[in-house]
């Protein structure tokens, strides 16, 4: 046996039902997380969890697994702070063990506009209750002894932005703690149970055709990711969404100390080592929309130039695997939370990159504005009609690395 | 044995013959390359991974000795370290391999040289095309094939990228594994790896065979379904259990294991959607293994069938789910070894043969330094005053996928030369576009929001160049030259993006227009302060055009489209040039300033002059979402043009409540950093975007958003009171930018 052995978790399977008071379309991250709000929170437990493949193989067993708040505008650095703290104590909450580590994240700035860019946000996140401060290169070469200053004789490091609260967590366990959690309170989770259309009773959504058949529901939830602008569609909702690939690759597992996370905001990549001893490294998303997940070279070879021209070391580390995810990246690269305008039927999108650190806040909120009704502080500057009345939250600090 | 014919593993010397393999001249030698488990000799499983010079998880049977190799054993327990020097260096980074690249073409690449690819290569040559074949034999290891399709090949002489017309996969079939109790141990081999063994002179002691015995190995066949192997690190016996349940104990030194094969279909499972075609034993389909009851089934990443037992208990009930919650298949071999033995599993356990998992890059293992190998990431470019900037003593910075001088050692003395002297700036990274043609000014009547039409020519006018959603994307001149001719500028950062969006639309809209380029071939010189008229008279114009006029003229005896704008606050003219005669125009303008006190400036005094001046930069006192009304730039907006691109979204939200404005700030003393919060009411209402402590006006000036309506009047930054002002802050009657 390994390690890393799941070993906790047990998983409860149900044929979906006919009918529920709310049905969340997406077994991810933000569709267990809520359904898992609505029944601990709100004692709402006739909830049907509904996936098109099994739990987590979308964006959620797929992403980098990085957890931080250093946003660019104030309403992101509170939610995605509040996210943060939520995590902090999930694992005791959850009764799981998805290797939650705080190890701080380093934004790395070569220029005097990246010097800029990063005092700002750190001002910012200081502002808004998220903890960002700078540092001198040295201070960044103490924080990670493997980084080489001169950035390979092109990238000098000029300083970098710092945020210690940054963690990381085992992307698929948070998804199965979510499932048992929801399912402990008699949520049911139906996997490989694609939605093939929405039940409409005038301008109402009354649940959802399934290739398992029709359910009905009093609220149908859309937290699907990837295709989620079809399933909107199907309710008459147009969606401000694009959806890009999101690349990564990880190395083989290695034995020796790489304690933070390393992100450069010139080179946008960035780097952190997985419970197993992995090099695990991220970059943007492709600039072609698509919702193919297949990789590409060229991917593989800019990361692997830039990454090694900053941590030279990893020049020798062998490549283990590389993956695609496909992101949904709204208008103004925010999500999209709430309300669609279409009674009954909600949205929680445009995750982008930056979905999984959101888990346990986006789903803690959904459900409050479920059970509610009404829009949680939180989530108000995110509603689907910001677009409408030109409140968009373009955030700079989301377009550049995760 | 000199020392010419040795590898080195784990520091002792170890002889080999040619042609051996790392693993081979191990085994030879009466050792494992790992610490035990089945040996295939085929490059199957990660069964004899070892660190050779250095790289660690290298195949050992795929690599070939040659002398003075080093290998290390991984552990026998947890992940190989990094050698500490390597690992921790704080100094030096590790010399840098060179790897070289060879890039190809070829109608078919054919990957497998056995039967079945020699046929399909063949085939395809006599038909009259071209072929690569690669041969694992000779060390060809395909990484992946990418769309393209693209063949990335690790060589013995480095990485070679192959673009195909077909990829044909003549991989073959791997041979399976034994799961059962002991199948950790030393003394575990293949049919096939014992027939490479005995073939090369390896003794293998007493050795016996379970299922199919290899042809010509010495051998005794043992019959019965296999039970477990005995020993303690090598095996000593094999068990296995008759018909009628007995168990035999078989003692032996080496059992070889002939338990049947599975397609070797990783590059092909990669390649779904692809033109590939799979031949031979790789498109066949076997029988799976008997569901595994004990045993390791995942040597890569140790996880033995308790584990998967255990989750599929807890309700980890499919492929995936059992292959995440316990990590078989994600190690080096990518399942090679274990996914028939785990679909056997799920088959079982839920009557249903699952489909293998996806397959992704990589097949074969590289190095991070083979995958970048023949890139160049660092593209930024030089203006053709690079060295000029440099001898002059300035500190470069990259802006804008330029370098560019920050300053030059003294940025308040650039500062002054400008506001009281003249100063020289390189402005050559301008976008410069010439678009010309009979719907000239109809196209930039619709890409812009100012009026085009009525700019005569030999004259120019700001503008803002927007998005669909009514955002600014970017800012510059438009300068007429003739009814059809017009000189465009942009910034420096997005240059690049306004010659597509000016291409699209003017594509998309059907009109007869050219546009050309002249980012890189002009070069830009801006002239700018009080004294800038009387320099330029003394280097050949003794008449400068007016404020916003612009001519062609010689200055210092180069051919120079000379434009009078002002982005600095002062009188200002931007000679744009060949760029092989700008290292002439900046001495000479050098010289003849010297006792009108001329220096050059930087970025940095730029951009304190300009905001003085309240003049936005693109992208950094502007947002993703800024609209000409939340920048206070209403005025470059002509809303009665019937149309320009952004109009109908500028329309559709002039009657929204808004809630951002592009203010002015002022406060005594010294400026804050750019970035700071704004606070009104103890709350964060919006942040400081450009900030600068004026020398000229004695305290500090400050473009910054304020994202919450009633817009105050006075505001908290860095806990001082600032108050909310209408820029320039400098010379608003523009006096001087027009003297």
């Amino acid at each position: 046996m390994n390690d890393f052995v799941e070993r906790r978790i047990a998983l409860r399977w149900h044929a979906p039902r006919r009918a529920y008071d709310v049905l969340i379309i997406g077994g991810g991250g933000h569709g267990l997380a809520t359904a898992y709000y609505l029944a601990d929170r709100h004692g709402i437990t006739n909830v049907a969890v509904i996936e098109a493949g099994y739990i987590g193989s979308g964006n959620s067993g797929r992403n980098t697994t990085i957890i931080r708040a250093n946003y660019g505008i104030p309403e992101a650095v509170r939610f995605y702070q509040h996210s943060l703290e939520l995590y902090q104590t999930l694992e005791e909450e959850l009764d799981c063990r998805f290797m939650h580590e705080t190890k701080g994240i380093m934004w790395l700035a070569h220029t005097e506009t990246q010097m800029r860019a990063e005092g700002a946000r750190s001002l910012l996140n200081l502002a808004c209750g998220a903890e960002t401060v700078m540092i001198t290169p040295l201070e960044a070469k103490e924080l990670c002894p493997q980084l080489d200053l001169s950035g390979g004789g092109r990238y000098p490091v000029l300083g970098a932005s710092y945020h210690p609260a940054a963690a990381t967590a085992r992307h698929d366990r948070v998804v199965w703690g979510y499932a048992q959690g929801a399912m402990r309170h008699g949520v049911h989770v139906a996997q490989h149970t694609m939605v093939t259309g929405l039940q409409r009773h005038g301008t109402r959504v009354t649940g959802v055709e399934t290739t398992s058949g029709p359910i009905s529901a009093g609220v149908v939830l859309s937290a699907a990711g990837g295709r989620v602008s079809t399933i909107a569609a199907h309710a008459g909702v147009r969606l401000p969404i694009r959806t890009h690939p999101l690349q990564a690759f990880v190395t083989n597992s290695y034995d020796f100390p790489f304690p933070g996370i390393v992100s450069d905001t010139e080179l946008l990549c960035y780097v952190s080592q997985t419970e197993r001893g992995q090099m695990l490294v991220g970059a943007e998303f492709d600039a072609q929309p698509s919702y193919s997940q297949r990789s590409s070279f060229s991917f593989l070879q800019s990361c692997a130039a830039k990454v090694t021209r900053l941590l030279p070391f990893m020049r020798d580390l062998r490549i283990l695997r590389q993956w695609t995810g496909i992101c949904d990246i709204s208008a103004d690269f925010s999500p999209i939370m709430g309300q669609t305008g279409v009674d009954g039927f909600l949205v929680t999108t445009g995750w982008g990159t930056w979905g999984f650190k959101a888990i346990p806040a986006g789903g803690e909120q959904m459900a409050q504005l479920i059970a509610t009704g009404r829009t949680p502080a939180l989530l108000e500057p995110f509603r689907l009609d910001r677009f409408a009345s030109d409140h968009t939250m373009a955030d700079p600090g989301s377009t550049g690395t995760h | 044995m000199t020392e010419a014919s040795r590898i080195v593993v784990d520091g002792r010397p170890m002889p080999f013959h040619p042609d051996d393999s790392v693993a081979l001249a191990v085994l030879r030698a009466g050792e494992h390359p790992h610490h035990g488990g089945t040996i295939c000799l085929a490059g199957d499983c990660g069964n004899c991974i070892a660190e050779v010079d250095g790289v660690a998880y290298v195949r050992t049977c795929q690599t070939p000795c040659r002398p003075g190799l080093v290998m290390h054993r991984h552990p026998a327990v947890g992940a190989p370290p990094l050698h500490p020097a390597v690992a921790l260096d704080t100094t030096t980074p590790p010399p840098a391999r060179r790897i070289s690249v060879q890039r190809s073409r070829a109608e078919v690449v054919v990957v497998g040289a056995g039967e079945s690819g020699t046929a399909a290569a063949s085939a395809a040559q006599r038909q009259g095309r071209s072929v690569t074949l690669l041969d694992g034999g000779q060390g060809m290891e395909v990484v992946a094939i990418y769309a393209g399709p693209t063949v990335i090949v690790r060589t013995p002489g480095g990485m070679a990228h192959i673009q195909a017309e077909e990829v044909i996969v003549a991989t073959g079939a791997a041979e399976l594994h034994p799961v059962c109790p002991g199948n950790a141990l030393v003394g575990l081999v293949t049919a096939n790896a014992a027939g490479q063994l005995h073939a090369a002179g390896v003794d293998l002691g007493v050795a016996v065979a379970i299922g199919s015995p290899p042809e010509g190995v010495p051998c005794t066949p043992v019959s019965g379904r296999l039970r477990r192997f005995e020993g303690h690190a090598r095996v000593t016996a094999v068990v296995t259990v008759d018909d009628d349940g007995g168990e035999r104990t078989t003692p032996c030194d080496t059992v070889i294991l002939g338990l049947g094969r599975a397609p070797r279909d990783v590059l092909s499972r990669m390649a779904e959607e692809l033109p590939v075609t799979v031949v031979g034993p790789a498109a066949a389909s076997f029988p799976l293994p008997p569901a595994p009851d004990a045993g390791t089934v995942c040597p890569c990443s140790r996880v033995d069938v308790d584990d998967l037992a255990s989750v599929w208990d807890r309700g980890f009930q499919e492929l995936e789910l059992v292959k995440r919650a316990t990590l078989a298949g994600t190690g080096t071999c990518q399942g090679s070894v274990c996914l028939p033995h785990l679909r056997a599993f799920i088959a079982e356990r839920s009557g249903q043969t699952p489909e293998p998992f996806t397959a992704r890059p990589a097949s074969r293992q590289i190095t991070l330094a083979e995958a970048a190998a023949g890139v160049h990431v660092d593209a930024f470019r030089r203006t053709a005053l690079h060295d000029e900037h440099v001898s002059l003593g300035a500190r470069m910075d990259r802006f804008g996928g330029w370098w560019r001088p920050w300053h030059y050692g003294d940025h308040v003395a650039e500062y002054w030369a400008v506001r009281e002297g003249v100063s020289l700036g390189d402005v050559s990274t301008l976008g410069k576009i010439l678009v010309s043609g009979p719907d000239a000014v109809e196209s930039l009547e619709r890409l812009y929001p100012v009026r085009v039409a009525d700019i005569r020519s030999g004259r120019s006018r700001y503008a803002l160049l927007l998005d669909e959603g009514g955002h600014l994307i970017d800012d510059g001149m438009i300068l007429r030259e003739t009814e059809t001719r017009f000189a465009l500028t942009f910034t420096s950062a997005g240059a690049a993006h306004a010659e597509m969006w000016l291409r699209d639309w003017i594509d998309m809209w059907g009109l007869r227009v050219h546009v050309l380029d002249r980012t890189m071939s002009l070069a830009a010189v801006n002239v700018t302060g009080p004294l800038a008229g009387r320099l330029l008279e003394r280097v050949g114009l003794p008449a400068p055009p007016r404020f916003l006029q612009h001519v062609h003229a010689e200055i210092a005896g180069v051919p120079c489209h000379v434009m009078r704008l002002s982005f600095t606050g002062e009188v200002s003219f931007e000679l744009h040039h060949d760029v092989h005669r700008s290292v002439e125009l900046w001495r000479a303008l050098l010289a003849n300033g010297s006792d009108l006190g001329i220096v050059p400036h930087g970025l940095q005094a730029l951009q304190g002059l300009r905001l003085e001046k309240g003049h936005v930069i693109v992208g950094m006192d502007t947002e993703l979402d800024s609209t000409p009304r939340r920048l206070g730039m209403d005025w470059a907006v002509q809303m009665d043009k019937a149309e320009f691109v952004g109009r109908s979204a500028l329309a559709r939200t002039a009657g929204l409540p808004d809630q951002r404005r592009l203010v002015g700030l002022t406060m005594p003393g010294i400026a804050p950093t750019e970035g700071s919060p704004i606070w009104s009411d103890r709350e964060v209402v919006g942040h400081v975007s450009s900030s600068f402590t004026s020398p000229l006006l004695g305290h500090a000036v400050m473009l910054g958003w304020l994202k919450r309506a009633p817009f105050p009047d006075t505001v908290t930054v860095d806990g001082r009171a600032a108050a909310v002002v209408r820029p320039p802050f400098y010379d608003p009657e523009g006096s001087r930018a027009r003297a």
